[in-house]
């Protein structure tokens, strides 16, 4: 391993414990939220009660899409993005390039979406921004997301702190490895019944040993995404474009052809996305049409990486006539590592790359993630133990962030199963988290003593994830588990099963730590009497 | 074969592996006070690269994503045989069993 002498890793113990505890909490909320946004499709689906299998682009989009843009104005018909919403319903945004009131690059135009019988169930005008905001059926997703994303703080400044965040869990993991000296004599040791500044450290050095490739992985990818919008793009648009952001855009991601306005209907986009299909062997996720209507337009069609690949895949067919042209990289006109590199990103932090498996190996690292990030706080103020009394805040922070966030979460699902038939999840789903937040904070403030504020939030903890599949069935009205798997969706029982173990586990860790301080304050009782 | 199929099995032959180096582990059979159950360090970097094989036959086959799921596989599987509990020797040997419950 790498040895440092005794001040450098003095420095380095410092680093690591300074940055973890001044952002710690935050760091946890995001991978916390990170790690449940890994099954937000998944979790989305269940609490809206989908029952459809098939993508929307395996049904026929063509006429769909021919009576959408026939009901458009032609100033909006310039462009036209296709995708999946709701279940497996077709959202289409017509749209043209323009500036929003700050002067900043955007899209504006007419979105529809459309059930997944085809029938039209929404309309909306305004900005890309305007119209993409949470629905009622998939506030819960969208809720979890943009936790993760940026914290609900306002962009830029959301992505600038996940984006911090991010790197400050590089820096804790390249401080960790530099400061363990025993890292690999270390992987398996655990003394739990050592002391509790021994047993707090073992557990953090293990699970911070076993995931600290993916702690790079998550953290740099994740960093990426952040400071790709609000830095990188502005920093090399001026560089380079002269602050021009659609230049940029179009020099790095555009395909570059000959201009040819005469106008031309568009391809048989069933035709197209068959073809998509068979060469990929997924169904696409987004369709992007530049140049709609034109003979000089074009159809970009994104999927999912092959089997046993990283790199999503974007086929591009000429628009007029629906004919393959080419497999079209992610960055440029031809490969590159670069784009390779950039491709990847995407998969290696979302863990979307091989299905459910590859989700529940991330869900996986997230929870040990997550952990890591816990046990490194608890440990930074186990360490400080005779001053315990002047750092009682500071563990008392820490639990009800550690244990309440997890509440926030499941109370903001239970608010949607109730508040999703009457069709205002979009407000609950927001409100039941900081209701529940607001219970947390208030029960950490007026519980005795930590280990009891532990028990009441695991207790509270475990009876919402047992109560949640009584809400989906009953309150949300969702399919049973006999309905689910009959329509392909076996995740609904899968997390309804999920949720009660763990809920069960919970309750009865619960009961089990409240008989035994029960059983101690007794002996210690009978003691003092004696 | 699939890329699922062959990263479930090239992971289960590598946790197998990692699960028979954590009991052996002399760190953490010596803080359970068994010393004697603990294996010899040769015996230990052979199974370690035995446990790294799986994964570099996922990459020399050029399946990117199998690999991938290979090492997240097999950081979980550590974790989790670090942490799983303990049972206590039945032989009754040495200091009292670990609890190591997660």
């Amino acid at each position: 391993m790498i040895h440092l002498d005794k001040d450098e890793t003095k420095a380095m113990v410092a680093v690591h414990g300074w940055s973890g505890i001044c952002l710690g909490l935050l760091l946890y909320a995001v991978v916390l939220t990170g790690t449940a946004a890994v099954f937000a499709q998944e979790i989305g689906a269940w609490a809206a009660g989908h029952l459809n299998s098939q993508s929307a682009f395996e049904a026929p989009v063509d006429a769909r899409v021919r009576r959408l843009s026939e009901a458009t104005p032609a100033q909006y018909r310039d462009s036209l993005n296709l995708f999946e919403v709701g279940d497996h319903g077709l959202g289409a945004f017509f749209h043209r390039d323009a500036l929003d009131a700050k002067g900043m690059p955007t899209e504006r135009g007419i979105y529809y979406q459309l059930d997944h019988g085809g029938r039209l169930t929404s309309t909306v005008h305004g900005t890309s921004e305007e119209v993409f905001g949470p629905h009622n059926d998939d506030a819960l997703s969208s809720f979890l997301v943009d936790t993760h994303v940026r914290l609900h703080v306002p962009n830029p400044w959301g992505l600038l702190l996940t984006g911090v965040l991010g790197l400050t869990m590089l820096v804790a993991a390249i401080s960790g490895l530099l400061i363990h000296r025993h890292l690999f004599k270390d992987i398996f040791t655990l003394r739990r019944n050592g002391s509790p500044v021994l047993a707090n450290r073992d557990m953090h050095s293990v699970a911070g040993t076993w995931s600290l490739p993916f702690a790079f992985v998550l953290a740099f990818t994740g960093s990426f995404f952040s400071f790709y919008g609000t830095i990188g793009v502005p920093v090399v648009a001026m560089a380079a474009f002269r602050g021009d952001v659609q230049a940029l855009s179009e020099a790095v991601y555009g395909n570059p052809r000959k201009s040819d306005p005469r106008p031309a209907s568009i391809g048989d986009l069933d035709r197209v996305t068959a073809d998509a299909v068979r060469r990929t062997g997924e169904a696409p996720t987004f369709i992007s049409i530049e140049h709609f209507g034109r003979a000089d337009a074009e159809i970009t069609s994104y999927h999912q990486p092959k089997s046993g690949d990283l790199e999503p895949v974007a086929l591009l067919y000429n628009g007029a006539t629906g004919a393959f042209e080419r497999a079209k990289p992610t960055v440029g006109t031809r490969p590159s590592a670069g784009g390779t590199l950039s491709g990847i990103m995407g998969p290696l932090h979302f863990g979307n790359f091989a299905g459910i498996l590859s989700k529940a190996i991330w869900f996986g690292l997230g929870f040990a993630m997550c952990y890591v990030t816990y046990t490194g706080m608890r440990l930074w103020v186990v360490r400080r133990g005779q001053d315990t009394r002047a750092l009682a805040w500071l563990e008392r922070t820490l639990t009800v962030v550690g244990f309440g966030l997890p509440i926030c979460l499941l109370a903001a699902a239970a608010a949607f199963l109730v508040t999703m038939p009457l069709g205002s999840a979009v407000y609950w789903t927001t409100g039941g988290f900081l209701i529940a937040a607001g219970g947390v904070i208030a029960t950490g403030v007026v519980t005795r003593s930590n280990e009891a504020l532990t028990r009441r939030l695991k207790g509270a903890a475990g009876l919402i994830m047992i109560a949640l599949p009584l809400l989906r069935l009953f309150a949300a009205q969702g399919p049973g588990w006999s309905e689910a798997i009959a329509s392909g969706r076996p995740m609904t029982p899968t997390i309804d099963v999920g949720c009660i173990l763990m809920g069960l586990w919970l309750v009865r860790a619960c009961w089990n730590a409240a008989r035994l301080a029960h059983r101690d304050s007794t002996v210690i009782g009978k003691g003092v009497r004696a | 074969m699939t890329t699922a199929w062959l990263a479930t099995l090239a992971l289960a032959l590598s946790a197998m592996l990692i699960v028979v180096l954590c009991q052996g582990d002399p760190k953490r059979l010596r803080a359970a006070g068994l010393r004697s159950a603990a294996m010899l360090p040769r015996r230990r970097r052979g199974l370690a690269a035995l446990a790294c094989l799986p994964g570099l036959g996922c990459a020399l086959s050029g399946n990117s994503a199998a690999f991938m799921l290979w090492l997240g596989g097999c950081a979980l599987a550590g974790w989790i045989s670090a942490t799983w509990p303990r049972r206590k020797s039945r032989a009754g040997t040495g200091a009292p069993a670990m609890r190591n419950a997660p």
